[in-house]
């Protein structure tokens, strides 16, 4: 029987439906002799959230023309959300900026001039003239601000050529604004970053509590596999936990809204119950828990001259100190379940059934959170009061028992994190406060001791700047170069219009964006880099369950654009080391005195160790590496196995990944890989190679082996409602949209489906206002004000008292409105929570 | 021609319901499913790209669908896509 083309490529996608969803299908016509269509297909690992899904692109004549959910994947197993279906779009959009664009006035650099093109090589040589200027006024007169959603390697050369070539602690990535919160809390309970448990809880729990997430629209992938396991397991329920009804609730059993803030009075009053009950696992605690408390009052992270910083007795303090169960007990024990549902609004009996299923020992629980638990003010604390809960009942680090921070983007785990591109980090959680971790890392670079400026170093002074930090440093003055990579950080920063254009365009600041679009960021800028995005590069990404994955280049950039990788070492030729070392460092290794940082760094005999080869997959098709053709080496290779030196020889364990070529075969693997072998649940004996034998549990980030459990009251947010600005306003994503818009709004089909950010508002709220659905409001705040049409009926239904309306607008820039307030502790920004006046537009 | 595939998860009591609300919609078939509360849904359009995604939208509204994945895509596209042009963003953000 011989098919048309039409039925033929029909019944491939039933077919790969039926495979994905489990069901056997009677009558499928399937793949009848492979047609030769003329596509190649492979694995790719997706380009957007932090669920890293593996996608199957399929290429003809050098263009993406398909996309598949990998069915070989154990993440996404053939699934595919609407994003990752119109991945073969986003390189395509109209305006793809194909060469560097540079202000120029009368064939000058001009920060008030129109862009012209330019070549890469002047594009470089005006940067590296501005940039080695601006490092003579100190570690802090340069920065750079990196991303989440860069490739291992990249997020690698950054952090070398910033670290250790400029001498500067002055690198960030946006993911500061998107995870920090969480690996400080994971940092100061467990002392190694990343989760304990693997996407295989949402097989194994019974019950699933989310907190503030909205899986369905931001993890879509992950929702499916826990709808499948809510629909199909007996007595399975889902509790979830927002500051206003979101598509997630459609299978909610147990739906709880709490006035904003007062989620840390909720984990605290469960934490209570379950003392109260007697319900705690008392052996667990016993053998695996310290007990602590964390300094309180300590502020919003606002500018220092702010009143309420003023007014904290421990501004920015998060220094632990020990204390017994009974003073545990003593410090959740106001945490009533009268207070905990006067607080938060929920009422009393939603409360006690989600108490109750932490505390039966028999219900295997799963705690999801992501932005709504991270950007606050007291995210740190809040995730910390999360894992009291587990540790208190011993539901960690087993199938099903499970606390998981969600990571908003692709490799905000696998490079921001784990390669460690933070001001205070070097790669595989050591950290630059730590003078034995510099010198380590000094050793492996090849490096004279004292290259990497330490936190606080002798000659240096403080050298530790965080993200918001470098907007305000820009507008003072302090900071004159910056340089953003692969995020929209104009866009993404909170009370831009005040804390970022200014510094932005302050007349001495030099600013270069490199972007594959002309973004927000890239338009404000004066040296604009094009870049080669996603599959017209090879890379590798980190997802949340510690799985790394690797793809080969797929396609090439258009016209000039380089990657990102490209463009940061080839900028290391135009800088040398006399430029920005001193005398003495030159003196301590005078092999190097004259040379570029791209020879100190990159032709180091270790990065350039692996020859050029070809790079092929296992049916023999033949894959472009442009990095590997203009350098001369295969640069994924030699970066990614000199980063994993720091796993293996150093002081601490359990961050030990596989080889490199290992990679390119398999479906990504989840660290630590100890003996070819993945972990997937950490520090329980059986399933983590490191654990001591015998030990049955051992939380062996910390010295003594035990987790830490932190308490820390309720306090109230920086901004609340009043008379005036009397609303609360959240923001955050919508399905549709990946961040500020850069790639899904290039893609027709998502831009139709969500053109305009939405004000999502009650109805009665609307009404005092006299609005109505698709009306046009006026949003103020004490910052800035934007119209936008207002929806009470929509996806996201408000309670009285709230709006939220999504950033991915580039025409309505959210962010004039949002306070820049940060967790004091991990210094990423509470986007969820300020206050907002609305009228008719 | 654009063919896609995807999942569509009800409660299987509801299948039967939610299968006859998604089959009014042009270009859609349902191939099986139903006791597993998995609907396996093809939709097909030709020409006009965005009524499939319309389609694949709107299916989020229907009443008894929990949720949507989508499976499979194969589109040649040939016209790029667009989006606001630079030029408004430069003037915005100078205006503002």
């Amino acid at each position: 029987m011989k098919l048309s083309r039409r039925e033929f490529i029909k019944s491939n996608a039933v077919a790969a439906a039926a495979t994905a969803a489990g069901v056997t299908l009677p009558a499928i016509q399937t793949a009848l002799a492979a047609e030769d269509d003329g596509i190649r297909w492979d694995k790719i690992a997706c380009r957007f959230c932090g669920t890293g899904c593996s996608i199957l692109l399929g290429v003809k004549d050098g263009k993406a023309v398909a996309s598949q959910g990998d069915p070989d994947s154990p993440v996404n197993k053939g699934l595919s959300c609407i994003k990752g279906y119109f991945l073969p779009k986003i390189m395509y959009g109209k305006d793809r900026l194909t060469q560097p664009l540079l202000r120029k006035k009368n064939g000058k650099y001009d920060k008030n001039g129109d862009f012209e093109p330019v070549s890469w090589d002047e594009a470089f040589k005006i940067m590296a003239e501005k940039w080695v200027a601006a490092r003579k006024k100190g570690p802090k007169g340069i920065g750079m601000f990196g991303s989440g959603q860069w490739t291992i390697w990249e997020g690698y050369a950054a952090a070398k050529l910033i670290k250790a070539g400029f001498r500067s602690n002055s690198l960030e990535p946006n993911a500061r604004h998107c995870m920090a919160s969480a690996v400080g809390a994971l940092m100061r309970g467990f002392g190694i970053d990343e989760p304990m448990g693997v996407y295989d809880d949402l097989e194994h729990a019974d019950v699933f509590v989310l907190w503030g997430a909205n899986m369905a629209e931001m993890h879509p992938i992950l929702w499916s596999r826990l709808t499948d396991t809510r629909l199909t397991k007996p007595g399975c329920e889902v509790h979830v936990l927002s500051t206003y009804e979101h598509r997630s609730f459609e299978l909610s059993d147990n739906s709880m809204i709490f006035e904003p803030q007062s989620d840390l009075a909720i984990a605290n009053y469960i934490a209570n119950y379950i003392i109260q009950n007697k319900a705690y696992n008392k052996d667990f605690v016993e053998k695996h828990v310290n007990f602590t408390k964390t300094p309180t009052d300590i502020g919003y992270g606002l500018r220092a001259s702010d009143p309420r910083e003023k007014a904290a007795k421990n501004r920015n303090k998060g220094k632990l100190s020990p204390i017994s169960f009974e003073e545990y007990a003593k410090s959740v024990s106001e945490y009533t379940l009268e207070k905990a549902s006067k607080m938060s609004g929920v009422p009393k009996k939603n409360l006690e059934r989600l108490a109750k299923v932490y505390a039966d020992p028999n219900k295997k629980v799963a705690s999801y959170w992501t932005m709504g638990m991270n950007q606050h003010t007291r995210g740190v604390w809040m995730n910390g009061l999360v894992y009291n809960i587990h540790l208190l009942m011993g539901k960690i680090s087993e199938p099903g028992n499970s606390p998981f921070s969600l990571t908003g983007q692709p490799s905000a785990c696998g490079t921001a994190r784990e390669v460690g591109t933070f001001t205070h980090r070097l790669p595989a959680d050591y950290v630059t406060k730590k003078d034995a971790h510099c010198k380590f890392a000094e050793k492996i670079w090849k490096l004279p001791a004292g290259t990497i400026p330490r936190a606080k170093d002798p000659k240096m002074g403080k050298t530790l700047i965080h993200a918001v930090a470098m907007h305000r440093a820009l507008t003072d003055g302090k900071m004159n170069c910056f340089w953003v990579m692969c995020n929209n950080n104009m866009q993404a920063a909170a009370n831009m219009n005040v804390e970022s254009l200014p510094g932005w365009r302050r007349p001495e600041n030099f600013i270069a964006v490199s972007d594959p679009y002309p973004t927000v960021s890239a338009m404000a800028a004066d040296l604009v880099l094009p870049t080669s995005m996603w599959c017209e590069k090879e890379g590798a990404y980190g997802n949340a369950e510690r799985r790394t994955q690797f793809w080969r280049q797929q396609t090439r950039g258009p016209g000039e654009s380089k990657s990102d990788l490209w463009q940061v070492m080839e900028f290391a030729k135009y800088v040398k080391t006399d430029d920005v070392w001193d005398a003495d460092l030159l003196a301590a290794a005078p092999e190097y005195k004259g040379k570029t940082l791209y020879d100190v760094l990159y032709a180091n005999g270790q990065v350039d160790k692996f020859p050029k080869q070809k790079v092929t997959d296992s049916d023999g098709n033949v894959y472009d590496n442009e990095e590997m053709d203009h350098f001369g080496y295969y640069v994924q290779k030699g970066l990614f196995e000199e980063y994993r030196r720091f796993q293996f020889e150093g002081p601490k364990k359990g961050h030990e990944m596989a080889p490199f070529d290992e990679y390119h075969k398999v479906r990504g693997l989840r660290w630590p890989v100890v003996d070819g072998k993945e972990t997937l649940w950490r520090y329980r004996e059986g399933y983590d190679p490191h654990v001591a034998k015998g030990a049955g549990v051992q939380f062996y980030g910390k010295p003594n082996g035990k987790a830490n459990i932190i308490t820390a009251p309720y306090e109230p947010p920086a901004e609340s409602p009043d008379k005036e600005f009397d609303l609360w306003l959240c923001t955050g994503r919508v399905l549709e949209h990946w961040h500020s818009g850069t790639m899904t709004r290039r893609v027709e089909e998502l831009y139709r489906a969500m053109p305009d950010a939405l004000v999502y508002m009650n109805k009665k709220d609307a009404k005092k206002r006299k609005l109505r659905s698709g009306q046009m409001a006026k949003l103020q705040t004490r910052r800035g004000e934007l119209v936008a049409r207002v929806e009470t009926r929509g996806r996201n239904r408000c309670p009285e008292g709230l709006v939220f309306i999504p950033w991915f607008d580039a025409s309505r820039l959210v962010n004039k409105l949002t306070l820049d307030q940060t967790d004091p502790l991990s210094k990423e920004t509470d986007y969820k929570k300020c206050a907002v006046k609305i009228s008719k537009a | 021609m654009n063919i896609c595939s995807l999942v569509v998860h009800a409660k299987p009591e509801n299948a039967a319901v939610v299968q006859a609300s998604l089959e009014r919609f042009p270009g859609v078939e349902i191939h099986g499913g139903q006791s597993e509360g998995k609907l396996i849904v093809s939709v097909e359009s030709d020409g006009d790209e965005e009524s499939a995604a319309n389609t694949m939208a709107a299916f989020r509204d229907v009443e008894g669908v929990i949720n949507t994945v989508l499976i499979y895509h194969y589109g040649e596209h040939d016209k790029p896509t667009e989006e606001l042009p630079s030029e408004t963003i430069q003037k915005r953000i100078y205006q503002e």
